[in-house]
């Protein structure tokens, strides 16, 4: 199979894999299995390996990534997520992850968006400005 | 010539003469009636003791001598003599015709000393004229030289200020911020950190 083909599959087969928007775990190794099956080894690995690339974009879609400094309640974060979920038209959870290095305030990153109301941006920011 | 129409002419008298000393001597008269005027001339010369034989002798050896003397001596003498005089007068002309071209010489030799001068005098002013530009070139470009170091001069200085300003500019607010990241770092308790998160949270949903 040429490259082109291949992540044309991967494209399929990560669309097979969604419900609702949303990638489905059910749905994933049911083509899992199917594919192990219908595709010799030779042919198997490629194709998973895109399909594995898709499947993580599709899932970092779906995920706000909050990094913040001190402490976040879970309505904080659910309503960080629900802002960026209002804002990208498609369902998105929040994960959080405590990182004292941005002083105060949050980092949020959605796929390929990333919104930073951190005080160390801030800060460079006002180094980058003074300089 | 003088010599010889005097014999004539006293030739010529004679016959009255001796027609009056004839009348006492009458029996002569017979004798010199039969000579002819030459004998009468002869006989005159010899009563002036000339004997025409001698005389004749005498010419004709003057003669021979005249000739001699003027075919010898006089002809050769008149030749140099006439060679001499055209010698002197050819150098007399030459040395006219050398004065005239020593003058003319000089005359030329003046002209070209003038001529010499005057293109001497040219080139000096020439040679000073471009001097004095040659100098007034080298002013004029050490000059622009000049100014144009002292403005390279004088941006290099400026950018190697704006250059410190900035470093001591950048330099100033890294410490700052760094000082004031590590002073929040410290300062910041949990509290402080969850309102300031909720303020974010807030500001995100404006």
């Amino acid at each position: 199979m040429s490259a082109a083909s291949v992540r044309a599959e991967a494209k399929r087969l990560l669309a097979l894999s969604l419900e609702g928007g949303v990638v489905s775990s059910e749905l994933v190794g049911a083509v899992l299995a199917a594919l192990t099956k219908s595709r010799s080894a030779h042919q198997l690995r490629p194709l998973l390996r895109a399909y594995l690339t898709n499947v993580r974009r599709e899932l970092a879609r779906g995920e706000a990534r909050i990094e913040h400094a001190g402490p976040l309640s879970p309505a904080d974060a659910d309503a960080i997520a629900a802002h960026f979920a209002k804002a990208l038209g498609r369902p998105v959870r929040p994960v959080a992850r405590r990182n004292d290095a941005l002083l105060a305030g949050f980092r949020v990153r959605v796929a390929d968006d990333v919104t930073d109301l951190s005080a160390s941006l801030r800060l460079a920011n006002l180094a980058k400005s003074l300089s | 010539m003088t010599f010889l129409s005097a014999l004539l002419a006293a030739a010529e008298h004679a016959p009255a003469a001796t027609k009056a000393a004839a009348a006492p001597a009458a029996h002569d008269a017979p004798a010199a009636a039969a000579h002819g005027p030459v004998d009468t001339i002869i006989q005159l010369f010899g009563s002036f003791g000339v004997d025409g034989p001698h005389l004749l002798i005498q010419l004709i050896n003057f003669t021979i001598l005249a000739f001699v003397l003027y075919r010898f001596a006089i002809k050769p003498a008149l030749g140099q003599m006439e060679e001499r005089n055209r010698l002197i007068e050819k150098g007399l002309a030459d040395a006219q015709a050398a004065t005239q071209r020593l003058a003319e010489a000089q005359k030329a030799s003046d002209a070209k000393l003038n001529a010499a001068s005057d293109e001497a005098a040219k080139i000096l002013a020439d040679a000073r004229n471009a001097a004095k530009a040659a100098v007034e070139a080298a002013k004029a470009e050490a000059a622009a030289a000049q100014t144009e170091v002292i403005a390279k001069a004088k941006a290099a200085i400026e950018a190697d200020r704006v250059k410190m300003l900035a470093e001591v500019r950048g330099e100033v607010s890294r410490l700052v911020v760094e000082t004031a990241a590590k002073v929040l770092e410290q300062n910041l308790d949990d509290a402080t950190r969850g309102r300031l998160n909720e303020a974010a949270v807030k500001q995100l949903a404006r």
